[in-house]
Order: C-alpha cells, then structure tokens, then sequence
C-alpha cells in the first residue's frame, strides 16, 4: 500500500502562510487550475514544503521542464494507444454540458500530470544526492514561459476523498485498493463528478492496469521522466542534509516522494487511455495548453 | 425531473474564454428563466414543463453558478451576466425573448430590459432584488473572503440549508434543497459561490433606477407576499416605477414562490405571456 507519509494533508481552503503563498505560487508557475496530491501531501511538512518549492521553482518555469513533460506524455499517449481502449459506452450517456466538462477535466490532468512526473522525479534525484547533467553549467540563455493559470483550464474540481454517496465510496475503495493506494487521487476524485462514466471506464480500466504490458510502459515512462529530469538546466539546492537542518524527517520525505514517482507514470497513462475515448493520439500528443514563452522573460545560466 | 436528470440535459454554449449550460426545451417564442443566488437552473424545474407547452423555455445557470464556469477570478456581477445573456441570445441566433426571473437573477432582467430593451418581449420579476433592497445579511457573510477558509464545503452547504428554509412558506424536504445547492458540494462549487456572493452590488440596481420608466416591456411583478429576504414594499415600488406593470401577491408563499405554489406561478407565467389579462385576486 503506498502510505503518503505520516503528515496530514493540507487541502487548498485550509492552507494559509507559508503553504498558501507556494500554492499560489504553484498554480501560477506550473499553469494550473488546484493544487494535486503531490504538494497537498508534501505541504504537510511544513519546513520542507516552501523550501522545496524555492529549489524546485527555477526549474518548473524553464521551457525545458515544460519541455520534458511534453515528451512524457507524448509517450504515455503513445504507450497507452497500444493498449486495450476503454471505449467507454457510458460517454454516450453524458449530456452535452456533462461531455464538455468532463474533457475539460481530461485536458487539465493529461496536461499537468506530466509536469507533476517531472517535477516528482527531480526532487527525488536532488535528494538522492544526483545532480542535472547540466545543473550549474547552462551558459546559454534558457527561456521562461509565461506563468498564469491558461484560459479555458477546467478548474480541479472535485468529489470529497470521503464521499457519502455509497457507490462512489465503492469505487474509490476499489480503486485504491487495486493501485495499492492509500489516498486517492485527485483525477479519480474528478471524474467521480460523472459517477456513471468514472465507474463504467474503472470496470475496463482495471483489468488493463493489472497486466504485464502496462506495467512495463508504466516503468519506461518513469524511467523517461528521470532522464529528463537529469537534463534540467538548473541544480536543484535540496538534500537530505538539508532536510535535517530544517529538522524534517528526511526519509520519510524520501520514500513519500519516491512513492509519487512510482504512482504517476501509472496515472499518466490511465488519463491517457481514458483521454483516447475522446480525442485521437495524434491530438494527444500535443499539450493541450502550449505555453508561450515569458515576455522579457529570458534569462542567463544557473542561479 | 430529478436534478441529475436536469443536468444531463443541460447543452453548452462557449461565450469567450467562459461556457454556460443551460436547459433548451419546447418550441415556440423563447423564454428564458434567469435563477438567484444561492441556487442554479434547476429551481424552475417545477415551471418548465408548463411553460414549454407553449414557449421554448431556456434555463441557463448564470455565469460561476451551477453547471456553468466555475473557475476563479472573473467578474460575476449582475452587470456581467446581463452581458453574458446578450451575448448568449447572440450566439444562439435569438433576437428577442421574454424574460422571467428571480432574485439577483430579476436584477440582471431588470438592467436587461433597461440597458438592452430590445432583447426583451416580455418580463416577468419575481421577488427580485432592486433598488436598494439587497444584498441581505446572510450573503454579505458568506461573501467574505475569509469564509473559505472557516467553512469548508460540507459546513457551508449546512449553513445554506438552513438559511435557504427561510426562503419557503412550507418546510421543505431534504432532497430538494439538496438539489438546489448539489454545484456547490465541491470545494470548487464553494469557492464559486463566494465570489458570486462576493459580487452582489447594491450600486448596479440603484444605477438603473431613472430608467425604470422608460421600460416598455409588458411587464408583471410577481411576490410571494409572505417573503422575509425581499419585502413586498419593493415589489410595491417597483409596480409604481415600471409603466403598466401589475403586481400580483402570492398567498402563502415566501421567497422561493415557484417551488411554493408552483401551479399558481406557472398559471400567472403562461397567462401572461400569452397576452391574457392575469387573473388579479390578490394583485396590488
């Protein structure tokens, strides 16, 4: 079971100082509408949190983390296209608002789960004490694409992690217990907003995630995200020395960021299978929100 | 119709960077009915079937509530969503409607029919905001930013509850008040709904006070007399204000008239947008 640490998670309405002002942060620099499991988990430690994102930020503004990410789920598209398709029959069911959202939300998560991956896995190097190829040497200018939350982005609106309605508490057991997770996710808790689609697409769903074929696509696009993320432009000032300096549990923190790493490649292509209902694999393939490079926004080498 | 059938219904229309759903049922000359805060499309699901008879009824959610743009930081105010109509009836190819509403939704019919007159054929208010007569203390509250932070969805949606039971003559079930505030279960929904509250403006109903005379529009002002949140002097002023209006009273009924008396609402409804005299029994 992937236990995300012993923190408690901290949602975006209870958030306040120093974890609000990161998640502001987050949604304006990442391009994102809510704040996913990764950083409401990782916010439950306090120290670690803000002084993660001050590493982590440089990075997640560059065009080449935006870059990665794009490759990441360029693959998982690709992967996914090779497996079983959902072809959720229940999507016809789903009145035109309903059908209009619900890709909506696909578009949100199919575009910023890559990021999460990529960002995930170069935490996870900078505490394993491994460095970006490049960290420290980038001489030429890297380029910053511009910050802000895209037009049109569903906003991550999403059922209770706790909900009453008996089906949908069914599901997310299933769910949870199937991908041995201990929370759920926020994609999941999303689509529960169109219970009958996100119950009927699960009964497809689960038997493909439980071969051998999506697993060995789920560890190529981890170990993708980890080469990507080993070209970064920037070093990333975080370690576990300094996690203890702050006086944070640094292996706990380690293996809860390790346990995301192993968790998204999995979701990534999840979203992808469901997004293939939809949309044809070589729309996929592009982001759904391309990001504009920052105005006056090119800068020199590592800081 | 249940609200999960109500909302499976609902089309979509993109208007900008925005969308909006709404309910299109019938044929017929269009009418569209514009909800309040803090609910959405579906309270006039008692009044649609009625209506559709004879009239193509839209019922759309008005921009940040419902099933329509939920996302943060946009104007919601009853200024912008009478744009929002515009530019709706514009996309959707019709040029003039009659208007029925309710609450803020009767604040954008009213800055309709005064800042847009020719997108209006008939209008039909009812226990609407106007003048200075709002916004009441309880959405002053909620409107506060800091309430997302000391409710959280689940609270909020009880704290509504409780309110919106103020708002009918008789006490109504569980299930329907569920219904009405089922968008704003979410902390999404929530957020949406603050800012909508945040929104209320007194200054955009007193702004159009002076036109209030030049409506033309046959228009009928329909209270629920009995109405704790919207006093019926208002209703009363309004009649005085708007040439030609008539007023009729609803008899045991408060705020949310149409779902107290729905037969009566929509007897009054359909009546007069057919252009017969309104029965007057209890008009003022």
């Amino acid at each position: 079971m992937l236990g995300f640490g012993k923190q408690k998670q901290v949602t975006e309405y209870e958030a306040d100082g120093e974890s609000e002002r990161v998640y502001h942060e987050i949604k304006q620099t990442l391009r994102v509408t809510g704040i996913n499991l990764n950083f409401r988990t990782w916010a439950g430690y306090e120290k670690f949190f803000p002084a993660m994102w001050d590493a982590m930020r440089p990075l997640a503004e560059t065009r080449a983390f935006e870059t990665a990410a794009d490759c990441v789920r360029a693959e998982a598209v690709r992967a996914a296209d090779k497996l079983l398709r959902l072809e959720n029959q229940s999507r016809a069911a789903l009145g035109e608002s309903q059908a209009y959202q619900l890709r909506a939300a696909l578009d949100l998560y199919q575009y910023i789960n890559p990021k999460l991956l990529v960002f995930t896995s170069a935490v996870k190097l900078a505490l394993d004490g491994a460095q970006p190829e490049r960290g420290g040497k980038a001489s030429a200018d890297v380029e910053l694409i511009e910050r802000g939350v895209p037009a049109r982005m569903y906003p991550m609106e999403m059922v209770s992690s706790e909900p009453e309605e008996e089906r949908i508490k069914e599901l997310f057991e299933d769910i949870k217990q199937t991908l041995s997770l201990s929370s759920i996710n926020s994609d999941y808790r999303t689509l529960a907003l169109w219970p009958d689609y996100l119950s009927a697409g699960w009964k497809k769903l689960k038997p493909i995630v439980q071969g051998d074929e999506f697993k060995r696509a789920s560890d190529n696009l981890r170990e993708t995200a980890r080469k990507l993320a080993h070209t970064l432009p920037f070093p990333v000032p975080l370690s576990r020395e300094r996690l203890e300096e702050l006086g944070e549990d640094a292996d706990e923190i380690a293996t809860t960021t390790e346990k995301f790493e192993r968790l998204l490649p999995s979701l990534i292509i999840n979203i992808a299978l469901f997004s293939l209902d939809w949309k044809t694999p070589e729309t996929l393939v592009q982001s759904p929100f391309p990001a504009r490079p920052r105005r006056n926004a090119v800068q020199g080498g590592a800081r | 119709m249940n609200w999960r059938e109500f909302q499976s219904m609902q089309r979509v229309a993109e208007l900008g960077d925005r969308f909006i759903s709404y309910l299109d049922e019938g044929t017929g000359e269009p009418v569209i009915l514009i909800h309040g805060i803090p609910v959405w499309g579906y309270l006039w699901h008692a009044l649609t079937p009625a209506l559709a008879k004879q009239n193509r009824v839209l019922t759309p959610d008005l921009l940040g509530f419902g099933y329509s743009d939920k996302s943060d930081c946009f104007d919601r105010s009853i200024a912008r969503q009478a744009e929002m109509i515009d530019a709706w009836m514009g996309e959707l190819r019709i040029e003039r409607a009659h208007i029925v509403a309710h609450d803020i939704g009767g604040g954008v019919a009213l800055r309709l029919a005064t800042l847009f007159p020719h997108r209006v054929m008939h209008l039909c208010v009812m226990n609407t905001v106007c003048y200075d007569s709002w916004p009441i203390e309880a959405m002053l509250q909620f409107g506060h930013p800091e309430t997302r932070r000391k409710l959280s969805a689940a609270s909020a949606i009880t704290m509504l509850k409780q309110a919106l039971k103020q708002g009918f003559a008789k006490s109504p079930d569980d299930e329907l008040l569920d219904s009405l505030l089922v968008p704003y279960t979410t902390e999404v929904g929530k957020l949406s709904l603050i800012r909508n509250a945040a929104a209320l403006n007194t200054n955009l109903t007193t702004e159009i006070t002076a036109l209030l005379p030049k409506i033309e529009a046959p228009t009928l002002i329909l209270w629920g007399e009995d109405d704790l949140f919207q006093l019926v002097k208002y209703g009363e002023r309004l009649a005085r204000d708007i040439p030609g209006a008539q007023l009729v009273r609803v008899k045991d009924a408060r705020h949310f008239l149409m779902l107290d008396q729905p037969d009566e609402v929509a007897e009054h409804v359909s009546a007069f947008l057919k252009g017969e005299q309104v029965e007057t029994a209890h008009a003022g």
